[in-house]
């Protein structure tokens, strides 16, 4: 809300200047977001047009007489619309604002006579822009005489210029400050002045010379119809236009400045209407039919439901109830007579068709709010004669009398929970301030809140008014007493995953939640699972945002993209986070969120002066051996025969798996994918469930061997088609129980080494005993039954 | 006798030039083995002669094979000592180019997000706060309805929410408040929690990212106040940025909290003073103050939802942003560098 200091001195006295008014306000609630001066500028004088011809070297420039009041000066101007010294409406439009020479206009400028295409012109005739008044180069500024303003006057002593305007961001629940009065109180009651303001009673129904009926009173509790007469529509004076525009509002006509003025005064929104236009010459409010529509001002057709509030004539709707008003009885040049509207409409109501039909006014914006029900009558009363002469009574319907409420205090509430000394006397003071009327003892009193702030409803809002005018920075620093709380609930294993994921060299990112279904789509995830169909967003921001993640991998394979084309060869990345699921039980409120570690690998190993070998299957494997065993899991790398992983490579992907429990998968992510991703070379990734992890208890020290160890080799050709890992099982049932371990150290298949069809390895078995030295004997015997056995198990050729 | 001797001298003298020629260890103790050894020819030479001399001699024999052997088994160690000195002498001459790189060994590093949240978890767990966590996806009854935002709430629409298709009842969250709700729900004070994560609002410009990172703090208590926060939220700022900087709470509206506060903290750049080298400081426009979060005492229409006595407790709450403290932190101008992954960026963070 944009506030003018020259307006809020008007309504309370101080000599304080506007960065101590803002400071003031801020620190009360009503934060300052900035200030900005209005008409900075001196040496404009108003001047009135006496005579006009063309220049002789331009046909768009224009010489005018202008007179001061004392003599006449020859100007050149720009404009196409300097005004007829002889027009129409006489002197009623012809004074103009005439910057001369040593004027300084508000970007700084400093004016000189200056010769324009041979012609000496003494300043300048200005726009509203050049004098900082609004955005408008169109024409000069134009306006008619009037008792303020007489030529030859200093226009910025005249009308008391320069301004400072505050942005103030009112609150929500500050409806009551969405105008100049409300800004004003709590300026007042801070500095312990009187606001200037006459006091009104709270309304009450009348029956005055409009007819108004109210069919929905829930939607409309009170109003108002003033019919206005003796009008004649034309611009407003200088003086209340530049208030408007100062405060950010469009001057359009004298009938609509009053409308506006009475918001940008006491919050409460004004409508006026072309009377002479009203079917029946009546005012229905009533719910809107299903499907009625209505044009509205800003000349758009809006369809109504039954659960919006309309403002009606005899046959159709003429305004949306404090939102807009009808295009159909629209004020213009040729209103005669004005139905002036000043009404309380319910807060919810307003806000939910303003939501629906996405149309945010000054209006609804107040109205959604709360406004007063009791200040109705006399915003009518005020804004009337702005306008015109009443044609009778006002008419005040008013079927749901809204009253003051008064809730108890506690003053020892207050202190208890501020934690702050805060004498009675003071609290009863703070609210008396603020227009509230305070009775009863010191343990207890009653609070009678008017009903301009309907956000004070409960003891705990006293409170806070009390604590912000008080000023929470008299507050003290306490720390609350020390208490045992309980366990916390435990993300160990997602932290200590992330420290070890670095260690091993990965780079931790962190990407959004909700993805482009399109990049799931990629994917290639199969139509009957929960991986294809995640879960939409119903107003996304964009497309690439409009479901969330099924996989962190959309975000790793976007990632290594982006860093890809930024120029890094080697990118080793990962990332901890949420993937989202339909839920698997039918009666499940949510979906089900599954906390995930994935991580891409893509590039090559580090060498060393020179490239190192390109990344494989197996340094990705490496890593999540290591990490698993670091977290005290052993976990099988599965290649199940009749399943695939979609986005990874189908030969070279496996299943991780931790006992019975799968929990991820490891492989080549598919030259598919890559390319989609328009990601260079080959890439790794893998993706394991964080919460079917746990981390191990504690491990059990075991003795170190004393006794030293045997090794004996084994190599021989099989079919290329048994795993190491059948194989590993195989030795695992046959050895000796004097085999500590049995490792593969090489793995050969180049053709020419090896019968076709097979491959070569080399497995290494440590024989030890716990007791002794193992002699050769028992280390030959051991190991010549388990060449034995292996011939009876496995087909195999020894080397 | 002096026969014998002359024979000892030949063979030492065939043993000196075989022990020069043995240019390794193996070859030194192979031919000490020949000569000097139990089986080497000096002492079977000397076994010869005692088994055919007469008595009185055989002690002389024996000397005289002894002195040899003696001086036999110097040889062999003079010559093994010889040997490693060399060896010694010839690995001190070997070089590296101590300016070349060093071959890599990485550590990955964490993201500034992770490194900030961990840091302010730590900080509170030092007053006592425990980590508590919720899902991302809530429903309008724990994001907005427990913390008195019921629909056509005005206040609804300072969070502009995502909502899930085709349910009604679901949002991304829009805090971490309704972690609150959901300890509140799940047990009786005394609470004190600090809950970190991501959360999604749908304002997206060079200042605002859809999905960003909160972290709200919750204690609840008999006795808790106001004073109780400033004191929580100063111990807070102290740890994170220094001593020097200081907390200010600014009235404000939240319809979860009451009484409501903005909380500022001292200029980060200038550390309140409001001005950099006399010039107006930029990053907070010269008031030495810059905003961090929220902050308020529990609303008693939170406790209802909760099922807590109001009267009985009170409890306060606060929130901020986890990237925005990032930003004051590391200096990072633009909030959109926390999602691209780009790894140059990571890698800055230690």
């Amino acid at each position: 809300m944009k506030i003018s200091l020259r307006w809020l001195r008007e309504l309370v006295d101080t000599d304080l200047d506007g960065a101590a008014i803002a400071k003031l306000l801020t620190m009360a609630g009503l934060e300052v977001e900035s200030r900005t001066v209005f008409g900075g500028f001196s040496g404009v004088i108003v001047a009135e047009v006496r005579g006009k011809k063309p220049h002789p070297n331009s046909n768009k420039l224009t010489l005018v007489d202008v007179w001061d009041g004392r003599e006449v000066t020859q100007v050149v101007c720009g404009a196409p619309n300097v005004p007829e010294p002889n027009g129409e409406r006489g002197a009623q439009a012809r004074l103009v604002l005439w910057a001369r020479p040593g004027a300084t206009l508000p970007n700084g400028m400093t004016l000189a006579p200056k010769e324009v295409r041979g012609v000496m012109s003494p300043g300048m005739l200005c726009a509203e822009d050049e004098l900082g008044f609004g955005e408008g180069h169109d024409g000069i500024l134009i306006f008619s005489g009037d008792e303020e303003l007489r030529p030859g006057d200093d226009v910025a002593s005249k009308l008391n210029l320069p301004d400072e305007i505050l942005e103030v961001n009112v609150t929500p629940n500050r409806a009551d400050c969405l105008g100049h009065v409300g800004i004003a109180r709590d300026l007042a009651a801070l500095l312990g002045k009187k606001l200037k303001v006459s006091p009104h009673p709270n309304d009450t129904a009348q029956t005055g010379a409009a007819t108004v009926v109210i069919e929905d009173a829930e939607g409309c509790p009170h109003y108002s119809a003033q019919i206005i007469e003796g009008m004649q529509v034309l611009p407003s004076p200088l003086m209340l236009r530049l208030r408007l525009q100062s405060l950010g509002v469009r001057p359009i006509s004298n009938v609509v400045d009053a409308t506006n003025l009475a918001w940008l005064e006491l919050g409460q929104p004004v409508h006026a209407f072309d009377y002479d236009k009203l079917a029946g010459q009546m005012i229905v409010v009533r719910r809107a039919k299903a499907g009625e529509t209505i044009e509205t001002l800003d000349k758009q057709t809006r369809v109504l439901t039954d659960e919006d509030l309309v403002i009606a004539d005899r046959d159709k709707p003429v305004a949306i109830a404090g939102v807009m008003g009808g295009a159909s009885s629209e004020v213009t040049a040729q209103t005669r007579r004005v139905l002036l509207e000043v009404a309380y409409f319910n807060p919810a109501r307003v806000r939910r068709t303003s939501a629906r039909l996405g149309l945010h006014t000054e209006a609804s914006h107040r109205f959604e709010r709360g406004c007063d029900p009791n200040i109705v009558a006399h915003v009518s009363d005020v804004t009337t004669p702005r306008i015109g002469r009443p044609a009778g009574m006002r008419t005040d319907v008013y079927p749901k009398k809204i009253s003051p409420r008064t809730i108890a205090l506690r003053p020892a509430r207050t202190e208890s929970l501020l934690g702050c000394e805060i004498p009675t006397a003071r609290q009863r003071e703070w609210l008396s301030r603020i227009g509230l009327t305070v009775s009863g003892s010191s343990d207890k009193l009653d609070v009678t809140v008017p009903t301009y702030r309907p956000d004070l409803e409960r003891e705990i809002d006293l409170i806070e008014e009390i604590a912000r005018l008080e000023g929470y920075e008299k507050i003290p620093v306490t720390v609350p007493r020390l208490q045992v709380v309980p366990e916390p609930m435990e993300s160990s294993t997602s932290e200590r995953v992330r420290d070890l994921c670095a260690g091993l060299g990965l780079d931790e990112i962190v990407t959004y939640g909700f993805v482009s279904p399109k990049q799931i789509a990629a994917l290639g995830f199969p139509n009957d699972t929960p991986e294809a169909r995640p879960i939409r967003i119903a107003n996304p921001i964009r497309e690439e945002q409009s479901v969330m993640r099924t996989t962190l991998m959309v975000g790793q394979l976007l990632t290594l993209e982006r860093n890809q084309k930024r120029g890094a060869s080697d990118v080793r990345i990962f990332e901890v986070g949420q993937r989202f699921l339909p839920s698997a039980q039918k009666d499940a409120v949510l979906p089900t969120e599954r906390r995930m570690l994935t991580a891409t690998l893509a590039g090559r190993n580090g060498g060393w002066l020179k490239p190192g070998a390109e990344l494989d299957f197996f340094d990705v494997k490496g890593l999540v051996e290591e990490l698993l065993d670091s977290l005290g899991h052993s976990a099988q790398f599965v290649q199940p025969q009749d399943e695939t992983v979609s986005w990874l490579h189908p030969r070279i992907f496996a299943r991780i798996e931790i006992g019975d429990l799968f929990v991820g998968v490891i492989g080549e992510v598919h030259s598919r994918v890559l390319k989609h991703f328009e990601i260079e070379g080959r890439a790794f990734a893998f993706e394991i469930d964080l919460d079917s992890i746990h981390v191990a208890p504690p491990a059990v020290s075991q003795d170190l061997p004393r006794f030293p160890a045997v090794t004996r080799d084994l190599s021989f050709f099989i079919d290329a088609e048994v795993s190491a890992q059948k194989i590993r099982q195989t030795f695992q049932t046959i050895v000796d129980p004097l085999c500590r371990e049995v490792r593969v150290i090489e793995d050969y298949r180049e053709a020419g080494k090896v019968p076709t069809g097979k491959k070569g390895m080399l497995w290494s078995f440590t024989y030890r005993a716990p007791d002794r030295t193992l002699t050769d004997a028992e280390v030959q015997a051991a190991h010549d039954k388990l060449v034995g056995k292996l011939k009876e198990t496995l087909v195999v050729e020894l080397r | 006798m002096s026969d014998l001797k002359g024979q000892f001298d030949a063979l030492h003298i065939e043993y000196r030039e075989k022990l020069a020629r043995a240019t390794t260890e193996q070859e030194i103790r192979k031919v000490y083995a020949d000569y000097g050894g139990g089986q080497g020819a000096i002492r079977v030479k000397q076994k010869d002669a005692l088994k055919v001399a007469p008595n009185a001699e055989k002690r002389e024999i024996g000397n005289l094979g002894n002195v040899v052997l003696k001086e036999v088994e110097g040889d062999f160690e003079r010559r093994l000592g010889d040997l490693a000195r060399e060896a010694g002498e010839r690995d001190l001459l070997r070089s590296v180019d101590v300016t070349l790189p060093g071959r890599t060994h990485k550590v990955g590093r964490l993201h500034p997000i992770t490194l900030v949240r961990r840091e302010i978890e730590r900080i509170f767990a030092q007053v006592g706060f425990v980590v508590a966590e919720g899902p991302q996806i809530e429903t309008d009854f724990h994001n907005f309805e427990a913390l008195a935002m019921p629909k056509d709430h005005p206040a609804r629409g300072m969070m502009d929410t995502f909502y899930v298709a085709d349910r009604d009842d679901l949002v991304l969250r829009t805090h971490t408040s309704p972690v609150q709700i959901r300890t509140m729900l799940a047990g009786k004070p005394p609470v004190r929690i600090i809950a970190p994560g991501y959360v999604y609002r749908k304002d997206d410009d060079p200042t605002h990212s859809p999905m960003f990172t909160q972290v709200e703090g919750l204690c609840v208590d008999e006795g808790i106040r106001f004073s109780d926060l400033k004191g929580i939220l100063l111990h807070f700022v102290k740890r994170f940025f220094g001593a020097d900087f200081g907390v200010r709470l600014r009235p404000s509206f939240f319809p979860f909290t009451e009484p409501s506060a903005e909380v500022d903290m001292s200029c980060v750049f200038c550390v309140g003073k409001g001005s950099v080298n006399g010039a107006l400081c930029r990053t907070c426009k010269g008031s030495g103050w810059i905003e961090i979060g929220g902050a308020g005492m529990v609303d008693p229409t939170v406790f209802g939802h909760v099922d807590y006595d109001s009267e009985r407790y009170t409890g306060f709450a606060f929130g901020m942003g986890i990237e925005r403290m990032a930003m004051l932190r590391y200096r990072v101008n633009d909030i959109k560098l926390f999602y691209e992954g780009d790894v140059r960026f990571v890698r800055q963070f230690r």
